[in-house]
């Protein structure tokens, strides 16, 4: 009787009983391929816990003890000590706070060029690669003059043009991002309209090379609109070479602020960035070479993590160098 | 060949243009003018003044004079020493060349030398000290280094004289090198990112090289270890180093505002420098663009260059 309740057979349900195994994809292979780098998870954690470090001193008395903009007479071009941990400045600003606020503002400009960065890079590359011949002729040709600009003065020039005038959001006042000063913003774009060129032009040739790709070519049989096929198929493609060269823009972008703040065209003068620490230790480097030191110190520090992060990363993510 | 040069010599000059134009705009967008000052002009003698500078016509006559000026080389006056701009920049040059070269010569000797020595002890210890420097290199950008080695080899040992105020600088071409004392700690700084640079990627191109077939022929044939790695392993390797050269020479350029600045070394890095924070337009512009002009025609050389070290490129 039982028996002729029952279906005869049970359709076979693939997505509950055979696939249901643990899913590892594109992006946790890659993680875990990264996570077996020790050099990267190292470099990797360094930056964190500076991150970490450099945006507690805000609000925590036990991370930093003294303003770093605020001089103290008695107490100038102190050596190391409990009290002073890294001493203390020909002003006798504290440089542990200075170097914590220094350090912060170096990465706020890394990680901000490679927002815009990527916004224009990636849209440029897109536009060139998908729509059409014309559109390519002219954006690589704005790309190869960016290019052939010279770095360092194109981002001197430009920041000149931008500081000082009271544009919508970057402003003069008070930040409107909290955080990101006008300075700030200025020097990011800056350094930004410059070091977009690298991104257009890896974007455009992966795209390029994506596009004729069989999948594309079967999903666009299969009806999905251009659109569909760029952001499914084609953008989730270009990811993660666009991540590695992120990851390697940031320690460029952290070294052309430096460069500014130590050419004195970084940030104003109360307030520290590492160049312009750096700038001011050279100044006494004589009488008080601790105050050089720190700061170089910690550019090194920076660079090298971000240097091994995107090693790393470039191991885990690109698959012609999978081993 | 010459067909390809005579091209891309025409196709450098939109360029140029465009980066003058650009320059031009710029310069004429940043607030604030080169007369400003804490107590402000009369009147008659500011009117005066943009006379002089040609600062009073409107700005697209301006702009086509500067064009028409640059065609001929004539970047203008100073405003800052009523020099002519041209002079400056032929005068500041010869300091800034004599640092280039030495860096240049310095970056690629070294790196390849390093490259080479790795590649051949490939993941033995001299391969790891080779990599090791390598990386190094790539953390310490000239600003990071410059200030080491100051502190190290000319507060500490004294070695080097570079924190005298005045730099000396000698015609090398005349056979006096009485400066080497200040050259060298620049050099090795604005060198050794570029050397780091260099020695990676020879490493990586010789150990592609020395495991083709022609290097094992030239082994079996009983030549000398010399013999094959130089003129049949290197000579092959070489072909990606030249293609970083044109990126590198134009980082050399960039590297030597800071450097020049650092050093307190009188070249057109530092003239640049100090030409913008004072805002003396004609000069920020004429060194612009001729850092363009310079980097465009060493490109143009690496690639010509391309052709001779690799036959199979045609033009």
């Amino acid at each position: 009787m039982a028996a002729t309740d029952q279906p005869i057979a049970q359709p076979y349900d693939f997505l509950e009983q055979q696939f249901h195994t643990k899913q590892r994809g594109l992006w946790a292979q890659a993680w875990q391929r990264l996570l077996r780098n020790r050099l990267a998870v190292a470099a990797g954690v360094i930056l964190l816990v500076i991150l970490t470090v450099s945006l507690a001193a805000d609000f925590s008395r036990t991370v930093q003890r003294y303003d770093p903009t605020v001089p103290d007479f008695q107490a100038t071009e102190q050596n190391p000590s409990r009290d002073h941990w890294l001493g203390t400045d020909t002003l006798g600003r504290d440089l542990w706070a200075r170097l914590l606020q220094g350090t912060l503002f170096s990465l706020k400009i890394g990680l901000g060029t490679q927002v815009i960065v990527l916004l224009i890079g990636v849209t440029i590359g897109m536009a060139a690669a998908l729509a059409g011949r014309y559109s390519d002729t002219i954006l690589m040709w704005l790309t190869d003059l960016a290019y052939a600009f010279p770095d360092l003065l194109a981002i001197i020039l430009l920041r000149q043009v931008l500081l000082g005038r009271d544009w919508p959001i970057i402003g003069e006042g008070d930040p409107q991002i909290p955080g990101f000063n006008g300075v700030l913003l200025v020097t990011v774009i800056a350094i930004s309209f410059v070091s977009w060129t690298t991104v257009a032009r890896l974007v455009r040739g992966q795209m390029l090379s994506i596009k004729e790709q069989d999948y594309v070519a079967a999903a666009r049989a299969m009806g999905a609109s251009p659109w569909r096929v760029v952001r499914v198929h084609m953008l989730p493609n270009t990811l993660s070479a666009v991540i590695v060269s992120a990851t390697f823009g940031i320690p460029l972008a952290i070294f052309a602020e430096a460069t500014l703040g130590f050419i004195g065209l970084g940030v104003p003068p109360p307030n520290a960035s590492l160049g312009s620490l750096i700038g001011s230790g050279l100044d006494s480097i004589q009488v008080h070479p601790v105050q050089l030191i720190w700061p170089t110190l910690m550019v090194a520090t920076l660079m090298l993590c971000f240097t091994f992060l995107g090693d790393g990363l470039r191991d885990a993510l690109d698959p012609r160098t999978r081993h | 060949m010459l067909a390809y040069t005579v091209r891309r010599v025409l196709a450098m000059i939109p360029l140029i243009v465009a980066i003058a134009t650009i320059t031009f705009v710029l310069m004429h967008a940043v607030e604030g003018g080169p007369f400003d000052s804490d107590k402000p002009l009369p009147p008659a003698t500011l009117e005066n003044l943009k006379k002089r500078y040609g600062l009073d016509d409107p700005l697209p006559v301006q702009y086509l004079n500067y064009l028409k000026n640059l065609a001929q080389f004539d970047f203008g006056i100073s405003i800052a020493n009523n020099r002519n701009i041209t002079d400056i920049i032929r005068e500041r040059m010869g300091v800034s060349i004599q640092l280039g070269i030495a860096t240049f010569l310095f970056a690629t000797v070294l790196g390849l030398g390093l490259g080479i020595f790795s590649s051949l002890n490939q993941n033995g210890i001299g391969d790891y000290a080779g990599v090791f420097i390598a990386t190094i290199g790539a953390a310490m950008p000239s600003i990071v280094l410059a200030p080491i080695l100051t502190i190290v080899f000319a507060v500490k040992l004294g070695w080097f004289n570079v924190l005298s105020s005045d730099y000396g600088f000698t015609d090398w071409f005349r056979g006096d090198f009485s400066n080497w004392r200040q050259v060298v700690l620049p050099t090795v700084a604005l060198g050794f990112l570029p050397m780091a640079f260099i020695a990676r990627i020879t490493r990586a191109s010789m150990l592609e090289v020395l495991r083709q077939d022609y290097v094992r022929t030239a082994r079996a044939k009983g030549l000398a270890e010399f013999a094959v790695v130089i003129r049949h392993a290197a000579r092959n390797a070489m072909i990606p180093v030249l293609t970083v050269l044109g990126p590198i020479f134009a980082g050399l350029i960039t590297g030597s505002l800071v450097i020049e600045t650092l050093f307190a070394i009188p070249g057109l890095g530092r003239e640049f420098v100090r030409s913008v924070l004072i805002r003396d337009y004609g000069l920020i512009m004429g060194v612009t663009v001729f850092y363009a002009v310079v980097i465009a025609f060493m490109n143009l050389v690496v690639d010509l260059l391309y052709g001779f070290a690799d036959p199979r490129i045609r033009y």
